[in-house]
């Protein structure tokens, strides 16, 4: 396996066998992979195509049917290459009676982290994750997001190289959402390697270097988010302060060079960036207040 | 080593915030207290054994209990939640986190005992306290010192079962040995003790005259006793120690004295005490077995929580311990279905009834072997019964505690390994 790549599967099959040991369900079907170092790749697919899967797969949380995965030039069953790897499941299951303290305290003894170490490692993700406030309050306490957010943290407490993240913006507010994409893009800059898996196509293609899209358990398609959208026969033109006059004569122009516009309609933008734009329209008007 | 003492104390924590636990050791304390409102019909003493017997009996069952309750519901609990999603994806063992589990449970065990303990022997003090000096003797702990071994003479002894008969007018008697004798107050009394079977010529009296020789073989000196033994009342005879003049051996002879009065005996149905230990060291001991009991009964439950679900292994934990103290009955009932088959065949049947013989095939599959065979595979937790040694006053031997605790550890050593597998191909979902 080459140096440079970060997971790697070959023919990767998992089926769900019944109680009489019969072949059930197929949830994976020979999965070919490579994720390189250093690059954001997303796991596409509707629920139940097999990304959850293929992610406990990774992990070694449950055994392939057939096929091979290596994960950092090691073999799933390798217990030492989780010390290399930070895993956020899906759902954000802690024992709810611990603070956020004591849960970051707990995953980093698990990773035989010094003490000073874990306490530095502690305070500088919850300040990351944005959960100071709620540090000694009982997980049981926090809202979906904020679980969400020790998730992330607890997945970053050994500082991976590898990171596994499932549906990480799921049950965040458009503020999380953003800040989570914000650090997915420093982990890539540190040159950590992210796997994500999700079903929210903005967030993958805010985000990913290369995107699989899986269903039933199928790869149906690899690539980069530029060769996977680029459509060779449509070109955008984003203009500004173009006047009215010299827009009718842009669009004179493509028509007599034989080219079909298809629509001219002033730049819309997203809900997010919508979103934010208040959000942080608020935020400076209660400062000034004050 | 260190992550395993990481999941130990995390379980340790999980399971002191488990109102479980509180309830199980709020009951048990309850329980405890409630022993000394119980209504006695006797002395002190009956009073006291009867407090003694509530005390150990609840450490035991909400002990073992809790034991149950807490490790089969631990890796279930915790797969359900997904907690173990996000532990088995660090660089943990699969082995170290039933080891950790393990020795938590150990923690919330040694928590148990010591409050439920503390409790008890506080209890049982108190109880002594109230009552007269003589009574509260009841407490100390006689040293039991069992046969080396039982000799029949004379020819007319007849074995049924595991009892031996002997004719009296001098035509049998048992002989027990006695080795290994010691005290640290050589002036301490000794007391043979006996538990015979006996067939007199007049039934209707119930009583048979015995002979009773005590030989001291260091000294040659022998003393005899005539008495009369009861059915249903164990034989009792008080010596000073002083005539055992040192030597560590005994030897004792009993034979009825009429002809046509016979004494059923078994080796173990007569024993000497002689000196004393102190309660607070037997009630340490006790509470040592108890705790060897909840080890296993843990050990038990991890290893059915490694492939069966909460519910099933909390059934099948109980089940186990249940079987586990009647083991004795389990094998007599197998032998019950044996006598009654073997009747069945002892007889010239008719054609008819060998047919019905199909039912006692179908019996003996279905229900004697399966029975016996679950009587040796199932722990017997008769090894972990303490609560006779107090009621009767008796010092528990260290052999014992040894023993026990080596049963736990054979067991463990089979159930671990199986646990460790199964775990470590254990899907986690």
């Amino acid at each position: 396996m080459s140096d440079d790549v970060a997971i790697k599967t070959e023919n990767l099959t998992k089926a769900y066998r019944s109680f009489w040991g019969r072949k059930n369900v197929l949830a994976l079907n020979k999965l070919n992979i490579v994720i390189r170092k250093g690059e954001i790749f997303g796991l596409l697919g509707p629920n139940g195509s097999g990304k959850t899967t293929t992610l406990k797969l990774l992990l070694g949380l449950i055994f392939p049917t057939e096929g091979s995965a290596h994960v950092l030039g090691k073999t799933t069953d390798d217990v030492t290459v989780k010390n290399r790897l930070g895993f956020l499941p899906e759902e954000s299951c802690f024992y709810r009676f611990l603070n956020a303290d004591e849960t970051l305290d707990f995953y980093g003894q698990l990773f035989s982290i010094p003490g000073k170490e874990r306490k530095l490692r502690t305070n500088r993700l919850l300040n990351r994750v944005g959960l100071e406030f709620a540090r000694k309050r009982p997980l049981k306490q926090y809202s979906k997001g904020m679980l969400r957010r020790i998730g992330i943290a607890q997945a970053l407490i050994n500082d991976p190289d590898l990171i596994i993240l499932d549906e990480p913006t799921s049950g965040l507010d458009p503020i999380g959402t953003r800040e989570t994409k914000d650090l997915i893009l420093e982990l890539k800059s540190q040159g950590k390697t992210v796997l994500l898996c999700s079903h929210l196509l903005s967030d993958v293609q805010d985000i990913c270097d290369r995107v699989a899209i899986i269903d039933k358990g199928e790869l149906q398609i690899l690539g980069t988010i530029g060769e996977l959208l680029a459509s060779k026969d449509i070109v955008e033109l984003l203009v500004r302060n173009l006047s009215k006059g010299a827009l009718m004569e842009v669009e004179r122009f493509i028509q007599e060079k034989q080219g079909d516009v298809i629509s001219i309609k002033n730049s819309s933008g997203t809900l997010e960036d919508l979103f934010l734009k208040i959000y942080a329209a608020n935020i400076s008007n209660s400062k000034a207040d004050v | 080593m260190q992550q395993i003492l990481v999941i130990a104390k995390q379980t340790f924590k999980e399971a002191v915030r488990n109102k479980i636990l509180f309830i199980l050791i709020i009951l048990g304390v309850i329980t405890i207290c409630s022993s000394a409102f119980m209504p006695v019909v006797g002395d002190g003493r009956e009073k006291i054994k009867i407090v003694e017997s509530m005390c150990f009996r609840s450490i035991t069952f909400f002990g073992t209990l809790a034991a149950i309750l807490l490790s089969a519901s631990s890796i279930p609990t915790d797969i359900d939640n997904k907690v173990l999603c996000t532990i088995t994806a660090k660089p943990v063992q699969r082995t170290n986190i039933i080891f950790g589990k393990i020795i938590g449970f150990v923690y919330i065990i040694g928590v148990l005992l010591l409050i439920m303990g503390s409790v008890s022997y506080l209890l049982i003090r108190y109880t002594a306290l109230k009552q007269s000096t003589q009574d509260s003797s009841v407490l100390l702990a006689r040293k039991a010192f069992g046969p080396v071994n039982l000799q029949i003479t004379g020819d007319s002894a007849r074995r049924i079962g595991n009892v031996t008969w002997t004719e009296g007018g001098g035509k049998g008697a048992s002989v027990w040995k006695f080795k290994g004798l010691s005290s640290k107050d050589k002036n301490d009394n000794l007391a043979i003790e006996a538990d015979f079977l006996i067939e007199g010529k007049k039934r209707s009296t119930g009583k048979i005259p015995v002979k009773i020789k005590i030989i001291n073989p260091y000294s040659a000196r022998v003393l005899t006793e005539s008495m009369e033994i009861s059915r249903n009342k164990p034989l009792l005879l008080r010596l000073n120690g002083k005539s055992l003049d040192g030597s560590a051996e005994l030897t004792v002879v009993v034979s009825p004295e009429n002809s046509g009065d016979f004494l059923g005996v078994r080796a173990d149905d007569l024993r000497i005490f002689w000196g004393e230990k102190s309660f607070g060291c037997n009630y340490l001991k006790g509470l040592t077995i108890i705790s060897t009991q909840f080890l296993l009964m843990v050990v038990i439950a991890v290893l059915g929580s490694t492939f069966l679900s909460l519910p099933v292994n909390i059934l099948f934990c109980l089940f186990v311990f249940f079987c586990g103290s009647i083991t004795d009955f389990m094998r007599d009932l197998s032998t019950v279905i044996n006598v009654f088959e073997t009747r069945e065949h002892e007889h010239v049947v008719s054609e008819v009834m060998q047919k019905s013989n199909v039912l006692l095939v179908c019996l003996n599959n279905i229900i004697k072997k399966p029975i016996l065979l679950l009587s040796y595979i199932l722990p017997d937790f008769r090894y972990y019964s303490v609560g006779k040694y107090f009621v009767d006053g008796i010092n528990i031997p260290c052999k014992r505690i040894f023993m026990g605790f080596g049963y736990a550890v054979l067991y463990a050593l089979v159930c671990l390994p199986v646990s460790f597998l199964v775990f470590k191909r254990k899907e986690i979902a």
